[in-house]
C-alpha cells in the first residue's frame, strides 16, 4: 500500500515535482502541464546550491559527479540531514558517499506543510485545507518532530523524480527505450548492451526533460538504505572540530556585539552613564542601543563581553513587572478553583459519577517550574548590512522566519537577504524564535558594511528564554475494585504556548488561546479505557514568555497523567504494568509498546534488593514511546539511575540508530528537567544564569539506555521529541515503588532527592 | 602583551591582554573555532583544550598560562592521515548529536587516556564530567571503553608475546 489514489479537488502534492528543471541558477519553469493553482510553490532560485544541472529543486548533479542535495530541515543533532538525504538517495539511486548537502533559501518548495497541517493520512495525496493555506505561507521550519513525516513522500518522489529524467536522458542520448534504462550508484546502464553513462554526464541533458506523469516509487522491499543503520554524513566533521555551527562562521572584517536585554521583564533601555569611556577601551568600536537593549561591538567576543557588563545602562522601567514565582504560582491556584476556560476533551458525564461516590475519588495535584532550553550554543547570529543586501549566518530552526525577521528590522525586501545556515549547537524549539535575529539585525544595522555577530553570553541566553510554561494541575479520579476508571478529571493551569509564540512569530500568526491544543497535548486523547473522562484548562496570563520546549505540552503532560495512573493503580491495588495494560485493548500499538518494554525488562520478575523501578507509556508526534526505569536506592534519598528499557514505535523508521539516538538523547533531557530543572522569577528577574544553578545531568549520573524499535509499516512518526515525556514520569514512579512516597512536583533535587 | 602559543605544534604570536581566556585567543584571535563556548565559567567544558597534556578549561584560562605549554586542540590530534582513535571510536559508536559539546568530550577523553590508557568505568565518569545537553553519554561511555579494551587486547597480546 505505497500507494494511495489522489484524491479528487486536491491539489496534488506532486505536482511540483514533476516539473522540468533548469541547468545552473535560475528560476524553475513549466511544471509538466499539470496544473498547481498555487503559484508560489514552483519556484526555487537555487541559490547557494553550486555547480551543476537542477533535476528539481532537492537535487543538483555537477558533471564531476558530485550530488548536492538541498536539504531544507536543519540540522541540530536529530539526524535530519541523513535521513531526508537517505530519502532521495534511495530513489535517486546514488550512494551516500557521493552526497554533498546544502541548505536552501526559505522558499515555497521547501515549506514544511506537515507540522501544522498535521493530516498524515492525505498528505501524500494532495493538500488538505490546512496544507493550502499554510502551502502560502511558505514556512520553512525544522521541528514538531516533523522532518522525516514532511519529508516521507516529497523526498523519495524527490528521487524517484530526477532518476526518471535521467533514465530518460540516457534513453534519448543511446536512441533506446526508456525501460532498457536501469538507475544503479550515480549511473544509467543500459541494459541491452551493459554501456554506461554516469550521473554528471547526464544532468544536463536530463533537467531539461519533462515528465509528464508521477514516477514509481521502490517497493518497500526493495530499499536498500532506508530502514537499515546509515552513518551519520554530519559526523566525521563534528568529530573534527570542522563542522561550522552559527558561532564559528568569520566573515571577513566580522566583529562581534555582546548584547544586554533590560533587566527585569518589561523594561527598557533608554541610555548609557559611560558611553564614552567604554568606546575608549582595547579592541571596543562601538557602544549602540537598539529598540531591544544594548550591545557592545567589539574586535574579540571576550572583550565585548566584559565592556557589555560594565556598560552602565539606563532602564525605563515605567512598565516593568515585578513578577516572582510565588505570584505566579497563586495565580495558577485561583485558575484551578476557577471554571475552566476550555474543555479540550469530554466523554460521558464526568461530574455527575464524581458527585455520586465523593468518599472514594482519588484526588491530586501537580505542577512543574518554568524551564529554559539552554542550548549547548549559546544563542547567535551574524548579519551583514549593506545597501542593497543583507547577509546572515547563523543556525537557525526556521529559515522563512529568519528571513523575515532580518526583512522587517532592515526594511531590506525579502529577496535581497541571503541566509547561511549553519549547523545548529542545540534547538529544542528556542532555535525557531525571532528574538535573536531581530536583535542581531537592529545591531549591525549600526555598523553598516561590517559582519558583526551578535553573541547572548550563558547568562543572557537563560535569563531571555522563552520558557516551557510553568504549569500545576489538578486530578479527580474514581477507580474501582476491579482496576476500571468511572471516572477521570484533569484540569490544568498554563499558559498558551502556541497562542503566544504564534502572535510572535514572523510573519505573526493568530490562534485562539481556546484552540492551543498543546496545553492539554498529551493530557488528552489517552489510550486508556476510561468511562468518563474530562480534560480542561485555565489560561493564564501573564508577560514571561513562553515558547516551544521539546515534546511542549507532552513534557509536563505526561509526567502528571503517567504518574497519576501510577496512583490510580496503587488506590486499586493492582500492579502499574498491569493495570494499564488491561485498558489498552482497543489500542493495540499501545498495547505492544508496553508489553515489549515490559518483556525487556523481565518486569514479571523481582529485582535484586534496593533496586526498583518504574513505567510510563505516551504518544506523541505520531509516535509511542514505552519506558522503564530502574534505580537504585544508596541511602533515604539518595538514588543512582541505573538503567532505561526504552520501546519506540515510529511507524516506518528510516535510520534506526538516529531513531535510537533520539531516545537516549529524550530520555537525558527529560532527566535533566526532572532532576534540576527549575527557572524562577524574583522581583520580575529570572534567578538562575548559568550551569551551577541550572544543571545538567552529566555522564556518571546517566543511565545505561537499550531501546528497541517495533517494526511495522505505518506512516513515520516523529522521533525528535518522543523520547522525553516518559523519563520523569517512569522516574517518580520508581522511586515512589522505592520510597512509598508520591512526589507530585518537579525538579526533585528541590525537594532533597540526589542521584550519583 | 605580545605572546607567542605554541598550539597544535605550530607557533602563532598574539596580542592581547594577559587576562584573556586562552578561548578567545583561539576563537577570536587565531580563528581556530573547533573549541567552544559553552558557560564561560568552566562549568560545561565544550572549550576543553590540553596543555601540556593536561585538560583545562580555555575560558577560564589566562592566556598568560598558556604561553610557555604546548597546547593541542580538536584540530590538532589528527594526523593529516588518520584520525586519532579517539576520533574514530565516536564515528564508530556515532556519538555525537548536534556536536557542539564534542570537541570539548574528545580533549577530555584525550586527556583521559593519555594519563590512564585503560581507564575503569568508574574513573571514566569522574574524569568526564562535561556536559552534553543531547544527552549522547551512553555512547561516551560506549565508545571510551571500546578504547579501554582495545588497550586491554593489545596489553595481552604482548604478555602473550613475551
Amino acid at each position: 500500500m505505497e500507494e494511495k489514489k489522489s484524491k479528487k479537488n486536491k491539489w496534488t502534492r506532486r505536482a511540483f515535482m514533476i516539473a522540468g528543471g533548469v541547468a545552473g541558477t535560475g528560476l524553475l519553469v513549466g511544471i509538466g502541464g499539470l496544473i498547481h493553482v498555487n503559484q508560489t510553490i514552483r519556484y526555487y532560485s537555487g541559490k547557494g546550491l553550486g555547480e551543476g544541472s537542477s533535476l528539481n529543486a532537492w537535487i543538483r548533479i555537477a558533471p564531476d559527479n558530485t550530488i548536492t542535495l538541498a536539504i531544507p530541515r536543519v540540522e541540530m543533532g536529530q539526524g535530519s540531514y541523513t535521513g531526508l538525504a537517505m530519502m532521495i538517495a534511495e530513489e535517486l539511486e546514488v550512494d551516500m558517499e557521493s552526497i554533498r548537502i546544502v541548505h536552501p533559501q526559505p522558499e515555497s518548495p521547501y515549506a514544511n506543510l506537515f507540522i501544522f497541517a498535521q493530516s498524515e493520512t492525505n498528505i501524500f495525496d494532495g493538500y488538505s485545507i490546512n496544507e493550502k493555506l499554510f502551502s502560502y505561507l511558505n514556512l520553512v521550519i525544522t521541528g514538531g518532530s516533523s522532518s522525516i513525516t514532511d519529508g516521507y513522500y516529497n523526498m523519495r518522489y524527490a528521487g524517484a523524480t530526477a532518476r526518471e529524467m535521467l533514465k530518460k536522458a540516457a534513453a534519448q542520448q543511446w536512441k533506446t527505450d526508456v525501460k532498457n534504462c536501469k538507475a544503479e550508484s550515480g549511473f544509467i546502464i543500459n541494459q541491452g548492451n551493459q554501456e554506461k553513462l554516469s550521473y554528471g554526464e547526464l544532468a544536463s541533458a536530463a533537467a531539461k526533460i519533462k515528465v509528464s506523469s508521477t514516477p514509481e516509487l521502490k517497493n518497500r522491499k526493495d530499499w536498500k538504505k532506508v530502514g537499515k543503520p546509515v552513518k551519520r554524513l554530519d559526523i566525521p566533521e563534528k568529530v573534527q572540530g570542522k563542522a561550522t555551527f552559527g558561532i564559528d562562521v568569520r566573515p571577513e572584517n566580522v566583529l562581534y556585539a555582546a548584547f544586554r536585554h533590560p533587566s527585569v521583564l518589561g523594561a527598557k533601555i533608554t541610555g548609557f552613564k559611560n558611553k564614552a569611556d567604554i568606546e575608549k577601551q582595547a579592541g571596543i568600536k562601538k557602544v549602540v542601543l537598539t529598540e531591544f537593549g544594548a550591545a557592545v561591538i567589539a574586535d574579540n567576543t571576550w572583550r565585548a563581553k566584559n565592556a557589555a557588563l560594565a556598560l552602565q545602562v539606563i532602564e525605563d522601567e515605567k512598565e516593568s513587572v515585578k513578577i516572582s514565582t510565588a505570584s505566579i504560582g497563586k495565580e495558577l491556584d485561583i485558575l484551578l478553583k476557577k471554571p475552566a476556560f476550555a474543555e479540550h476533551e469530554k466523554e460521558g458525564d464526568v461530574d455527575k459519577v464524581l458527585a455520586e461516590k465523593q468518599k472514594t475519588i482519588i484526588q491530586a495535584q501537580y505542577e512543574v517550574p518554568y524551564l529554559a532550553h539552554a542550548t549547548m550554543e549559546p544563542l547567535n547570529c551574524t548579519v551583514l548590512v549593506k545597501d542593497d543586501a543583507v547577509d546572515v549566518w547563523l543556525g537557525h530552526q526556521a529559515s522563512s522566519t529568519v528571513r523575515n525577521a532580518v526583512s522587517k528590522v532592515s526594511k531590506m525586501d525579502a529577496s535581497k537577504i541571503m541566509i547561511h545556515m549553519q549547523y545548529l549547537g542545540g534547538g529544542f524549539g528556542r532555535r525557531g524564535e525571532a528574538d535573536f535575529v531581530k536583535i542581531a539585525t537592529a545591531v549591525a544595522m549600526q555598523m553598516k558594511g561590517t559582519p558583526v555577530m551578535t553573541v547572548f553570553t550563558r547568562e543572557e541566553d537563560m535569563r531571555n528564554d522563552v520558557y516551557r510554561p510553568a504549569v500545576k494541575c489538578e486530578f479527580k479520579a474514581l477507580v474501582q475494585k476491579d482496576g476500571t476508571i468511572e471516572a477521570w478529571d484533569h484540569k490544568l493551569a498554563l499558559q498558551s504556548v502556541v497562542h503566544e509564540t504564534m502572535k510572535r512569530a514572523e510573519p505573526p500568526l493568530s490562534i485562539s488561546v481556546k484552540d492551543d491544543t498543546a496545553t492539554t497535548e498529551g493530557a488528552r486523547e489517552l489510550p486508556y479505557e476510561m468511562k468518563n473522562r474530562r480534560v480542561s484548562f485555565g489560561n493564564l496570563v501573564v508577560p514571561v514568555k513562553v515558547g516551544f520546549w521539546r515534546s511542549v505540552g507532552s513534557s509536563q503532560n505526561a509526567f502528571f497523567t503517567e504518574c497519576f495512573m501510577d496512583e490510580c493503580a496503587h488506590a486499586a491495588g493492582i500492579d502499574p504494568y498491569q493495570f494499564r495494560l488491561s485498558k489498552l485493548d482497543k489500542a493495540p500499538r499501545f498495547k505492544k509498546v508496553l508489553q515489549k518494554v515490559a518483556e525487556m525488562s523481565h518486569w514479571n520478575k523481582a529485582l535484586a534488593k534496593d533496586r526498583y523501578r518504574g513505567i510510563a507509556l505516551h504518544k506523541c508526534f505520531g509516535s509511542i514511546v514505552g519506558q522503564v526505569v530502574e534505580i537504585t536506592k544508596l541511602g533515604e534519598k539518595e538514588f543512582s539511575i541505573d538503567k532505561f528499557y526504552c520501546v519506540v514505535d515510529c511507524g516506518t523508521y528510516i535510520n534506526p540508530d538516529s531513531v535510537k539516538a533520539q531516545m537516549e538523547s529524550g530520555i537525558i533531557f527529560g532527566l535533566s528537567a526532572a532532576l534540576f530543572g527549575e527557572i524562577t522569577w524574583q522581583d520580575g528577574k529570572v534567578q538562575q544564569s548559568n550551569f551551577p544553578q541550572y544543571d545538567m545531568i552529566r555522564l556518571k549520573a546517566s543511565p545505561e539506555i537499550e531501546t528497541y524499535i517495533i517494526e511495522n509499516e505505518e506512516f513515520p512518526g516523529g522521533v525528535g521529541e518522543p523520547g522525553t515525556p516518559p523519563a520523569a514520569p517512569a522516574l517518580a514512579n520508581a522511586l515512589f515503588a522505592a520510597t512509598g512516597v508520591r512526589e507530585r512536583s518537579l525538579p526533585l533535587v528541590k525537594l532533597g532527592y540526589k542521584f550519583v | 602583551m605580545k605572546y607567542t602559543l605554541n598550539i597544535n605544534q605550530q607557533n602563532h604570536q598574539v596580542d592581547v591582554e594577559a587576562a584573556m581566556p586562552l578561548l578567545w585567543v583561539l576563537r577570536d584571535e587565531l580563528n581556530l573555532t573547533g573549541t567552544k563556548f559553552g558557560c564561560g565559567i568552566a562549568s560545561c567544558g565544550a572549550c576543553t583544550v590540553l596543555l601540556d597534556g593536561k585538560p583545562v578549561r580555555s575560558c577560564s584560562y589566562p592566556v598568560s598560562g598558556a604561553a610557555d605549554k604546548k597546547i593541542t586542540t580538536i584540530e590538532g590530534i589528527a594526523s593529516e592521515a588518520k584520525l586519532s582513535a579517539v576520533q574514530e571510536a565516536w564515528i564508530e559508536h556515532q556519538v555525537p548529536q548536534c556536536g557542539y559539546c564534542q570537541s570539548g568530550m574528545i580533549m577530555a577523553t584525550e586527556a583521559l587516556l593519555q594519563e590512564n590508557p585503560n581507564p575503569s568505568l568508574e574513573e571514566i565518569e569522574s574524569a568526564i564530567t562535561n556536559i552534553c545537553r543531547c544527552g549522547t553519554y551512553s555512547r561516551i561511555r560506549q565508545a571510551i571503553l571500546s578504547l579501554a579494551k582495545k588497550v586491554n587486547a593489545a596489553d595481552k597480546t604482548q604478555t602473550e608475546k613475551a
